[in-house]
């Protein structure tokens, strides 16, 4: 063959072109993304903005400097959507049956994230505070112990290392024990 | 068992992660078909040391649902049942994640 050898094509789950995956459950009110743009937080508050909430809570988790006293110079993030959104959208059912949510969304960037912007978004209405910042604390655990997301980080001095949020015992099921 | 024919079953297997690292790719095709008790096995062939290094701590999905590399294969070795992972199929090894 004459034609030039084309360069193995990247999977559609590491092509920035196949992004935005978002879903939308308009009864349950659950918006979740996944993209390589920057978050906007106004997005997914008016996602989930409501006449009946009377509360509204916005997480964002930003990328850190350090680790462990290291410097980290860069980190990036990548996911595997079949079962990234699966597993996203059972821990926002969850959350919105156990608290009466009238509204979650949940957003994570991938590629990557220049220290200090939003790499997971969150956020939740629900008729009163209390409900809404339970709710808020306990998706972001769930998605930190649970969500097909790996984050890599590159250390000012050369090092690179993949990160777990939890250890996971002999047959890849996650331990009990809590991640710091 | 060779590849060479463009006709031989194939499956697609995606390294995350650790994974990636260590198989250096992000994703291949293996010959099919493959006992899914076997699918370890297998990669600690093409890639010495990866079970006790890499695979140990991680899950498997078939098709974009979990498995059990277990199932069906109490003993673990010549078991009759078991997930036989086939030609166009898609399997991701799934390490400990990090999101957030």
């Amino acid at each position: 063959m004459t034609t030039q050898e084309t360069p193995p094509s990247l999977p559609a789950h590491l092509d920035p072109q196949t992004y935005p995956r978002t879903t939308h459950d308009a009864a349950k009110n659950i918006h979740l993304t996944l993209t390589y743009t920057p978050l906007d937080a106004n997005t997914y508050l008016s996602q989930t903005s409501s006449p009946a909430a009377g509360a509204n809570v916005l997480f964002l988790g930003t990328t850190r400097d350090t680790f462990e006293g290291r410097s980290v110079s860069q980190l990036s993030y990548t996911t595997y959507p079949p079962l990234a959104l699966k597993t996203l959208t059972e821990i926002a059912e969850a959350a919105v049956e156990k608290h009466q949510l009238l509204g979650v969304s949940i957003a994570h960037r991938m590629g990557t994230v220049p220290i200090g912007e939003a790499s997971i978004a969150i956020a939740v209405s629900s008729g009163h505070r209390a409900a809404g910042w339970r709710a808020g604390e306990e998706i972001l655990e769930a998605c930190k112990e649970r969500a097909e997301i790996w984050k890599r980080e590159e250390f000012l001095d050369g090092g690179m290392e993949w990160r777990a949020n939890a250890d996971r015992d002999a047959e890849g099921k996650l331990k009990s024990s809590e991640a710091s | 068992m060779t590849t060479s024919a463009s006709t031989s079953p194939l499956f697609t297997i995606h390294y995350f992660a650790a994974a990636s690292t260590y198989t250096t790719k992000n994703t291949e095709l293996l010959p099919a078909p493959l006992r899914l008790a076997d699918l370890f096995p297998e990669l600690e062939r093409r890639y010495p040391g990866i079970r006790e290094k890499v695979l140990i701590s991680c899950a498997v999905s078939l098709n974009g649902g979990y498995v059990d590399q277990n199932e069906g294969g109490d003993s673990g070795l010549g078991g009759e049942g078991g997930v036989v992972i086939g030609d166009g199929d898609e399997i991701a090894i799934i390490p400990p994640v990090s999101s957030g």
